[in-house]
């Protein structure tokens, strides 16, 4: 397994706007942003070994339960990005955590991404407890980001505010 | 606010919920997992709103004609069940709340052979001024389009998944898993 990175937040997942990614509008479309931020759910999915490998070598997968995704700036083609993560809880099947979109040098808050994640057995395609050594790993990366604040996007209710 | 809209509108559909939209889950929306990947229920449901908002007369011509554009603030799924490649798929829309430049919908995707729920999508959508790619009201138009169908919504009763907070208290499994 790779070296285990216990910054906080969890800051290597790095990206790039692609020209298919772009819509009639001119800026990156919405469903390309939880495109961009489900690749740095496999960064931090290897983190604790349950990433490609995981499911290339038939032992499980891991399955969103439910996400919930803040459009705060627009990203054109090519613009560089950063993507941090907040892990904000697990239990003995799940992850909760939250992904921060940046825009690469400008430094602007593009989106966010909170999360449940839940680890599946290959075999029965049902969830599963994450295996003894995902969890040792999730335990210590849950450790290191626990004394950051909650994202004041996290737990968000959709609505429109009454004037 | 534009006063008009310089094309024909659809005729308005005022079902509700609205059952315009169908689609197909696509070979490249099909993840390592050998289901429909989570970022392509996302851009499967914006289809839906597109669906929603040509309703409204806001489709293609309002963003060629350099007139206005309509961007998502907020999204947020829940993942109830798989689907795979060449799925059909059905989709239903329920207007939960309008005002003067955002709408709040709420969207079901349904399997359409096998009927089951895969996933529901409640979304905050804004219309955006095309040259100051800023905020603005609806095109008057528009606005009366949205007070019809809202006639029609406004006594639906609420979707269960509607107005949902992530966290780990409450048990959450998808339908097809064991519990």
């Amino acid at each position: 397994m790779i070296e285990l990175d216990l910054s906080a937040p969890f800051d290597q997942h790095r990206a790039t706007v692609l020209p298919e990614w772009i819509d009639w509008n001119g800026h990156m479309n919405v469903g390309f942003y939880v495109v961009a931020f489900d690749k740095a759910t496999d960064t931090l999915c290897a983190q604790f070994g349950c990433s490609w490998d995981y499911t290339k070598a038939e032992i499980g997968m891991t399955f969103v339960l439910e996400a919930h995704v803040t459009y705060d700036r627009e990203v054109k083609e090519g613009d560089p990005l950063r993507i941090t993560t907040q892990i904000l809880d697990h239990d003995a099947k799940r992850l909760h955590f939250m992904h921060c979109m940046y825009h690469g040098t400008e430094g602007y808050l593009a989106a966010t991404n909170e999360l449940m994640l839940m680890n599946i057995d290959y075999e029965s395609r049902r969830s599963a407890p994450w295996p003894e050594w995902a969890m040792d790993r999730i335990e210590r990366l849950a450790a290191a980001h626990k004394r950051l604040p909650v994202p004041r996007q996290a737990g968000r209710l959709i609505g429109i505010r009454r004037k | 606010m534009l006063d008009s809209l310089p094309y024909e509108l659809p005729e308005l559909v005022t079902r509700a919920p609205l059952d315009v939209h169908r689609s197909t889950v696509l070979p490249e929306w099909v993840d390592w997992n050998g289901h429909m990947n989570v970022a392509f229920y996302v851009a499967a449901f914006d289809q839906a709103s597109g669906a929603f908002m040509r309703n409204m007369g806001l489709g293609r011509r309002y963003v060629d004609g350099k007139l206005g554009m309509t961007f998502v603030l907020e999204t947020h799924v829940t993942y109830d069940r798989e689907v795979r490649g060449g799925a059909p798929l059905r989709f239903t829309t329920q207007l939960l709340a309008r005002d003067a430049k955002k709408v709040h919908l709420f969207h079901e995707m349904f399997h359409d052979e096998q009927d089951y729920l895969a996933a529901t999508n409640e979304v905050i959508v804004m219309n955006i001024d095309y040259a100051t790619r800023r905020s603005a009201p609806w095109p008057a138009p528009v606005a009366e389009r949205l007070e019809a169908l809202w006639s029609a919504h406004k006594d639906l009763p609420r979707p269960l998944k509607a107005g949902r907070v992530m966290r780990l208290a409450k048990r959450q499994e998808p339908s097809s898993a064991a519990v």
